[in-house]
């Protein structure tokens, strides 16, 4: 069982391909000329005047992200040096390689300037890689970063014990300014094709069920049986290492329950694991019988994530359980190739009684994003740093472009982008000359809107975002009556306040079991899945009984505690 | 200087053998200098790190503290949980596993290079032969993500690109296509046919090599008393090269249980996961990854004695068979 919307941040990190880009400000576009003397008013040169042209700095910067290197000519980064005089040296580690990495350098005990983590066993902090930032916080000198914080200390704060309590990492994504008002939606769904509805005639899709899905699939499947000259796949599970919670997930939302991973949390903030009772067992007799049927794909168990990926880029799969963000690059490409038949909508079915609750608020990722080394001598270039790229003008430089280049203002102040520009940014090459997406995966960000009231980036403009649809894609909203895909998901109601439960950071036995439990259904599913449904019960049987080895209540007892933990201090 | 006080004080009372090995240790005193640097390099690297051994013992976390101050003893508990319970039912699995991977990569392998080392010794044109060898060497170069790569796409269904299915589809030797990367019974074989296909003219070097120098005469005198290709084959080629086969199964009995690290990795999943998970894996799983470095030392030390306890095992069944050994 596996935290689930892990990374929501990947997740807005991909709508950044969207995006183009724009300096509020009114400087000269041209990055590549030499600095010019800095007028104190520029919007773009600290204001503070540690970081200057004149007097160039080098910071070291760790980070993990899967987001791609900048190219050696990217404009963004000359524009670093020629306002700020900050040259960056990156150091960026991939997710799947982090575990193996915090360990080598907590060994070695030095760190570069800058840390962007996003580990959630916190092990750089808790071994003390990181520096306690209150105090400089306190100070006033950062103006930025203490509105960023400002009413959430609590939640950004660390009060594990490990080290002082206190706070150590801005958080890269959700601290939310003003309204969220993107269209897309990138949690977790059932997704369907839009050419089975289509070829269903756009069927009533409120009070979705289980059997509704799967029957409209099923259908779909036996009048097309090819795609494209391939076997058209009724049901992808996705099922590989990292990603379990494709397969394990939905007990939980189809009984009507928000993403809180591997535990669901009753009413009076008690949770408990779902994965070996009766709501988990519907889900996976529903999977049984599928897979017999020839709907769930053989191969599902089999495949890494890259070639899930990868078939869903083919077109042939009808239908999945997953979060929007982990399939974005999929849907991508279908849509560079003008397949928007082949993309998704998203469907929220629910067992009987229940209210689905799929989408939630965007939560803050607390406990991921750039901290500052506890060996830096450059603590202060480096908060500064971290203050003058969280203000306006750099946001929209780093989420939109250079205005004029990257994107236009129209004349009510509203940007916008050509075709062009709507082109360059969904171009990987165009964006690592143009974009420093590594660096602002995890740096804090002004999600949102800013005070002019656009969106933080292209793709939360509402006016870019129905600009931006294809002509398939408007069909499918009118058949719906609906203006953005997340009007297909449920309002979220306001979130609880430890949500979500799949973020808290566990201790070493706490740990071991949520592996092993992950270990077990993931060893043991499988084959009650794709066994026969006669033998379906006896391999349930057998699942349990292994299950019942695992010392779960070690795993549910730390959820709860953490819970608590938060509802104590995060109730500001 | 020390040498000398050393040979000639000493030299009145010890008895006549032993002063015999001095000097013929003084007489190599070269080739003995020469060795130190090397005797150095095996002690800082091999035999000096063996102090981390230590964490083995420790509730260890890395970053705050160094190794011997201010980590939290715990005696053996590392070893109880690595070896009993839920733990142990799983660590003795991956070692199964481990062991058996590796010995039958270990036959097939062998075997397989073996009879291709033969054939091409017995290849008359050149020309013919290099363009085997070269192409038999090939996969050796390649990293084993991309082997398991093609290993993936080549065992799959045939409408992801899996060509062995189709083939064995269109032999009629089997009616539907199988999938061979999620049955637990075949997961072994897939190990030793990647390293077979991927080592398989790698492996052959040094055989062919103990194959030149076997004397041209042998063959003539066997030709003379009337043996044909595969006498020959049998009773000269194969016994001249006995002495590299034999070394060359002693040294890689102590491999045993350190390889097969990258196919359990890349290819294992949830449902192969039970004939799968070498140690390897698990160790990167239950230890590294969730930060327990304790355990993967005690997994380490468990793994270092079973591979001097292999080792010594063959090099002692070979040396009582009357055959070389290592040492």
């Amino acid at each position: 069982m596996r935290k689930t919307s892990k990374r929501l941040a990947l997740a807005l990190a991909l709508t950044l391909p969207l995006s183009l880009a724009a300096c509020a400000g009114q400087d000269e576009p041209d990055s590549g000329s030499t600095a010019p003397a800095l007028a104190a008013d520029d919007p773009l040169g600290d204001a503070s005047g540690t970081l200057t042209p004149q007097n160039p700095t080098t910071l070291s910067v760790w980070l993990t992200t899967s987001q791609q290197v900048p190219a050696p000519d990217n404009k963004i980064t000359q524009l670093l040096k020629d306002k700020l005089g900050v040259t960056l040296e990156y150091e960026i580690v991939t997710p799947d390689n982090v575990d193996q990495k915090i360990g080598v350098m907590l060994a070695g005990g030095e760190y570069p300037d800058l840390i962007g983590t996003t580990d959630l066993k916190m092990r750089l902090l808790e071994g003390g890689a990181l520096l306690r930032l209150d105090d400089m916080l306190d100070s006033g000198d950062y103006e930025n970063l203490a509105t960023h914080v400002d009413g959430y200390r609590g939640k950004m704060s660390y009060t594990g014990g490990e080290v002082d309590d206190g706070l150590y990492i801005f958080p890269n994504y959700n601290r939310v300014y003003g309204e969220v008002t993107g269209g897309t939606h990138y949690g977790t769904a059932f997704w369907i094709q839009k050419r089975v509805l289509e070829d269903a005639g756009w069927p009533d899709i409120t009070n979705m069920t289980l059997d509704k899905y799967f029957g409209m699939i099923e259908d779909y499947a036996a009048k097309n049986p090819e795609t494209d000259g391939q076997k058209t796949i009724g049901f992808e599970l996705l099922t590989s290492v990292g990603y379990e919670w494709g397969m394990t997930n939905p007990p939980a939302f189809l009984s009507g329950h928000p993403n809180n991973g591997g535990v669901i949390v009753d009413d009076n903030d008690k949770a408990t694991i779902y994965a070996n009772t009766d709501v988990a067992k519907e889900w996976y007799t529903k999977l049984n019988e599928e897979y017999n049927k020839g709907i769930v794909d053989p191969e599902s168990f089999t495949l890494t994530h890259d070639q899930y990926n990868a078939k869903i880029a083919t077109g042939a799969v009808l239908g999945m359980h997953d979060q929007g963000w982990n399939f974005q690059t999929s849907t991508q490409s279908l849509q560079a190739a003008g397949q928007d038949s082949y993309t998704y909508v998203p469907l929220m079915p629910v067992y009987e009684g229940a209210e689905p609750y799929y989408a939630d608020r965007d939560v803050m990722n607390t406990n991921q994003g750039f901290g500052i080394s506890s060996t830096t001598d450059k603590s202060e270039q480096a908060m500064r740093f971290l203050d003058t790229m969280l203000s306006e003008p750099w946001q929209k430089v780093l989420s939109w472009g250079i205005e004029g280049e990257d994107y236009e203002v129209g004349d009510d102040g509203m940007f916008y982008r050509t075709e062009q520009q709507r082109t360059n940014g969904k171009d990987l090459t165009w964006r690592s000359s143009n974009r420093l997406d590594a660096l602002l995966d995890v740096l804090p960000k002004h999600n949102g809107q800013f005070t002019d009231g656009n969106a933080y980036s292209p793709d939360d403009q509402p006016d870019e975002f129905y600009a931006t649809l294809s002509d398939y894609d408007k069909t499918v909203m009118e058949a719906y009556d609906k203006q953005t895909w997340r009007q297909f998901v449920n309002t979220p109601p306001e979130n609880a306040v430890y949500y979500p439960a799949w973020s808290i950071t566990l201790s070493d036995e706490a740990n071991e079991v949520n592996q092993q439990i992950a270990d077990t259904t993931v060893q043991n599913l499988p084959k009650a899945i794709s066994g026969s449904v006669a033998d379906f019960d006896a391999n349930w049987q057998a699942y349990v009984d292994t299950f019942d080895q695992i010392d779960v209540k070690v795993y549910e007892d730390a959820i709860n505690a953490g819970i608590q933990d938060r509802i104590k201090n995060w109730s500001e | 200087m020390a040498q000398t006080v050393i040979q000639q004080a000493p030299a009145r009372v010890i008895p006549k053998n032993k002063k015999k090995k001095l000097k013929v240790l003084w007489s190599q005193r070269a080739l003995l200098i020469m060795s130190v640097p090397l005797l150095l390099y095996a002690i800082l690297f091999r035999y000096v790190p063996i102090y981390g051994w230590a964490i083995a013992f420790q509730d260890y976390k890395p970053g705050k503290r160094s190794i011997f101050t201010g980590q939290e003893w715990v005696g053996f508990d590392n070893f109880v949980k690595l070896f009993t319970g839920l733990m142990g039912e799983r660590f003795i699995r991956a070692f199964i596993n481990t062991i058996g991977q590796s010995l039958l990569t270990l036959v097939v392998s062998t075997i397989g290079a073996i009879i291709l080392a033969l054939m091409m010794n017995e290849v008359r044109s050149l020309i013919f032969k290099r363009i085997v060898q070269n192409i038999t060497y090939m996969p050796h170069f390649l990293s084993w993500i991309i082997v398991t790569g093609m290993v993936s796409v080549a065992l799959a269904l045939p409408s992801s690109g899996g060509f062995i299915n189709s083939l064995l589809m269109s032999l009629h030797i089997i009616s539907e296509p199988v999938l061979f990367l999620s049955e637990p019974s075949y997961f072994w074989g897939v190990v030793a046919g990647s390293n077979l296909w991927k080592e398989l003219g790698w492996n052959t070097i040094l055989y062919m090599a103990a194959m030149t120098a076997i004397s041209p005469d042998l063959y003539e005198a066997a030709s003379i008393d009337g043996a044909g290709r595969y006498r020959k084959m049998w009773s000269i080629t194969l016994p001249s090269i006995r002495p590299t086969i034999i070394i060359l199964l002693i040294m890689n009995t102590g491999w045993i249980m350190s390889t097969n690290f990258e196919i359990p990795y890349f290819l294992g999943n949830g449902l192969v996961a039970e004939t799968a998970e070498t140690i390897d894996v698990f160790v990167l799983r239950y230890g590294y990854q969730l930060g327990n470095y304790s355990l993967a030392v005690v997994a380490g030390i468990f793994k270092t004695i079973v591979a001097i306890i292999l080792v010594g095992l063959a090099n002692f069944i070979s040396g009582r068979l009357g055959e070389e050994t290592l040492v």
